[in-house]
């Protein structure tokens, strides 16, 4: 089977696992209760999350640690949106709202748009100086930045509400809304990096002298990762405050993106699939560990429960997967249906995603 | 070793999830990681001491269930959805703080679950929901309860404020604070600003120390507030110390020493030193030092002590434990005595109207010396 067959075959193949999804979405809001809802919709937001990190940290080789505070912009973008006149005005309780914010008012879908592309406007300034810096420091200046964001957002009492945060957002994220954004953010990426850009990327990211000889304008291309990667966190950042219907600047804190980080680095840096899987591990794990901590009887023993115990074991099992798989779960690796089906008369072909060839 | 380790972790799971027939479950939203464990910890360990003195209502046990929520705002939500929809709770008892407590009140109001909170002082946190409530006063009220006792009982004319700007408790407060001292009278001859974590305070409170003021209000949390005092002690600072709430800790005196002598702080109307107690207080007083021995209540453990108690006679009174039913009990409720006061709901105001208390250091003592009735 030649390139091009393979490429149609799995194309039709991925209508599989789309239509199962779309099966899932239809039957799961009547049958599952609100709490496992409220995980399934977590986990969505989480993978695009860790897309759009993975998309500047693995892919573009970036160490970025300022993502929360483009959710936080994202976050609050939305809310400011779609938030009524007069919930404005009975939150902003220590100093009056800025007048012109009071009567704005837009759909949910462009208050999701808007949020995004005011993340990735911020995102795209903060580069312009920042990207020049690289490794470590690049990691220290976004996280500087992301702090940034946070503590104007609490000083912008007329704009923000400020430390008192905002609550009442319609809970806008259901299944199709959180799950409609994430296919739509994965398979841009997964056509981004399977076509010349990514390619250009991971150029750039393994060598950047090299990229630079071969012509490529590595500052364009690093400031154009940077940028949609933000998009990516600030339509996160909406979802989840959609999700939760309340915000306020603590949720951004450098934690948050601690936890991305780890969706990114367990699932595999530069791996579309491994950022997906990350998500899933990390978003279920938290809260199927919630067993451990509740009390036990067994026979005549009977064990108190401890709280915290959860976050005991979700460490030891992140030391455990850094230290068998140092690389991740799917390491630079994508999910192929060649797998299942092995091409005949191609033997070893490259697959889309080259990977690092560790 | 597999297949022994598999069946570990088999039994472990089913006895997790084991289920009673007639049960009452409150579902607790607790605080006992991360940045608000110490006070969260004394709230759930109030809650556990009511739930053993009233184990039961309406011939069933009442048990509670407790989640953690890590003072995360996300896993707030998620906390009480799991509480809800998965251990099938009557109601619900809130986190620590505000901001965790509007999360999982979102989700408790979408479910038609009542929620009763602690020590979330925040006024927006109740504003517009017909299923979250509260046992503590709130902010505003506490505000104009310092200014009253500052400017007042001890005829403080000039106040300094230095606030946390990253919580919304402090900014509250302050704001409070110091639009009632205004009202009175008084000036607030500085107004300055910190943030959450921070650690050195010595450029703003010699600013303050050249203004000179009668008093200091410092809506801080514990472990910021301790430092500010300590670093005030240092420079000379001649004003006193005020703080809120927030500042009550058992352990005051051990952790900051000479630094908190003369420190005031307004707090809910309990404390081990109260020298008139309700009934209510006494009886909880005692019965918190034979259950803890050798560890100090507060006005936390006080309103995590209270809180269940609400929510007990609000199902007595209901005669069932639906949710619906203890929501209009609930907001029915009058006079329940409780140890922080009497407290009423209505369906206007799901914030219960109470006194406030302060308490002074004195002598390397911590004491309860004025009741403010509002």
């Amino acid at each position: 089977m030649n390139g091009t067959g393979t490429r149609a075959r799995s194309g039709l193949l991925n209508l599989l696992p789309l239509a199962a999804l779309v099966c899932f979405l239809w039957w799961a809001p009547a049958n599952l209760d609100g709490y496992k809802l409220r995980v399934i919709n977590l986990i969505a937001i989480n993978a695009i999350l860790g897309l759009s990190l993975n998309l500047i940290y693995g892919m573009a080789g970036m160490f970025s640690l300022g993502h929360a505070g483009f959710m936080a912009i994202g976050a609050y973008v939305s809310a400011l949106l779609i938030l009524t006149p007069e919930q404005k005005v009975t939150m902003w309780i220590l100093e009056p709202i800025a007048p012109w914010l009071l009567n704005l008012h837009t759909p949910f879908i462009v208050s999701l748009v808007l949020a995004g592309l005011a993340a990735a406007f911020v995102g795209w300034l903060i580069a312009l100086p920042v990207l020049r810096l690289g490794g470590d420091y690049l990691g220290i200046a976004t996280l500087g930045f992301a702090e940034i964001i946070r503590i104007l957002i609490v000083n912008l009492t007329p704009l923000t509400n400020g430390s008192l945060g905002l609550k009442g957002i319609p809970a806008h994220t259901d299944l199709w809304m959180s799950y409609g954004c994430f296919l739509v953010i994965l398979v841009f990426v997964a056509r981004l990096m399977g076509g010349n850009f990514g390619n250009v990327l991971r150029a750039v990211r393994d060598d950047e002298v090299a990229a630079r000889t071969m012509g490529i304008d590595t500052f364009r291309v690093r400031t154009l990762a940077f940028t949609l990667g933000c998009f990516g966190a600030g339509i996160g950042g909406a979802l989840m405050g959609n999700l939760i219907t309340t915000i306020d600047p603590k949720m951004f804190m450098i934690t948050q993106t601690y936890n991305l980080l780890m969706i990114v680095v367990v699932g595999g840096l530069g791996s579309i699939t491994g950022s997906v899987i990350g998500s899933v591990l990390v978003t279920t794990m938290l809260e199927w560990l919630r067993f451990v901590e509740n009390p036990i009887t067994l026979g005549s023993l009977h064990i108190p429960g401890i709280p915290g115990m959860r976050m005991v074991l979700f460490s030891v099992l992140l030391i455990a997967i850094i230290i068998f798989r140092r690389e991740g779960i799917m390491g630079t690796r994508e999910f192929s249906w060649n797998w299942f089906f092995p091409p005949k008369n191609a033997p070893r072909a490259l697959p889309d995603e080259g990977g690092r060839g560790r | 070793m597999k297949k022994f380790l598999l069946a570990v972790c088999v039994v472990l799971l089913a006895a997790g999830v084991s289920f009673g027939a007639d049960v009452i479950r409150i579902g607790v939203v607790a605080t006992v990681t991360g940045q608000n464990a110490f006070g969260g910890q004394l709230e759930l360990e109030g809650m556990q001491l009511a739930n053993k003195i009233y184990p039961e209502a309406l011939g069933k046990k009442i048990e509670l269930v407790v989640v953690d929520n890590k003072s995360d705002k996300v896993e707030s939500a998620t906390a009480a959805s799991r509480l809800i929809e998965n251990d099938k709770v009557a109601a619900l008892i809130g986190p620590y703080g505000s901001g965790p407590t509007m999360a999982a009140g979102e989700v408790a109001e979408v479910a038609g679950i009542p929620l009763m909170g602690t020590a979330c002082t925040n006024p927006l946190v109740t504003e517009g929901k017909k299923y979250i409530f509260r046992a503590c006063f709130i902010d505003p009220f506490q505000g104009e309860a310092a200014a009253n006792y500052a400017y007042k009982n001890l005829g403080y004319k000039k106040a300094a404020v230095l606030t946390d700007v990253a919580s919304d408790y402090a900014v509250g407060l302050a704001s409070f604070f110091k639009a009632n001292f205004a009202k009175l009278g008084g000036a607030i001859v500085a107004d300055l600003k910190y943030q959450s974590g921070d650690t050195d305070f010595t450029s703003q409170l010699t600013e303050i120390i050249g203004k000179e003021p009668d008093v200091l209000f410092i809506p801080a949390y514990f472990a910021e507030g301790a430092i500010i005092m300590k670093q005030g002690f240092e420079l000379g600072a001649k004003f006193r110390f005020m703080g809120g709430d927030a500042m009550d800790n058992p352990e005051i005196v051990t952790l900051g020493g000479e630094a908190v002598e003369g420190f005031l702080h307004t707090t809910f109307a309990y404390d081990p030193t109260m020298p008139e107690m309700n009934a209510e207080a006494k009886a909880f007083t005692e019965a918190w030092k034979q259950e803890y021995p050798g560890k100090e209540s507060n006005a936390n453990a006080a309103m995590g002590y209270d809180s269940y108690v609400l929510l007990y006679q609000a199902i007595l009174s209901a005669g069932k434990a639906e949710p619906q039913a203890i929501r209009d009990a609930l907001e029915n409720m009058k006079n329940v005595a409780t140890v922080t006061g009497l407290t009423s709901f209505s369906a206007e105001s799901h914030d219960p109207v109470k006194d406030a208390g302060i308490v002074e250091i004195k002598d390397g003592k911590k004491s309860y010396i004025y009741t403010i009735n509002p």
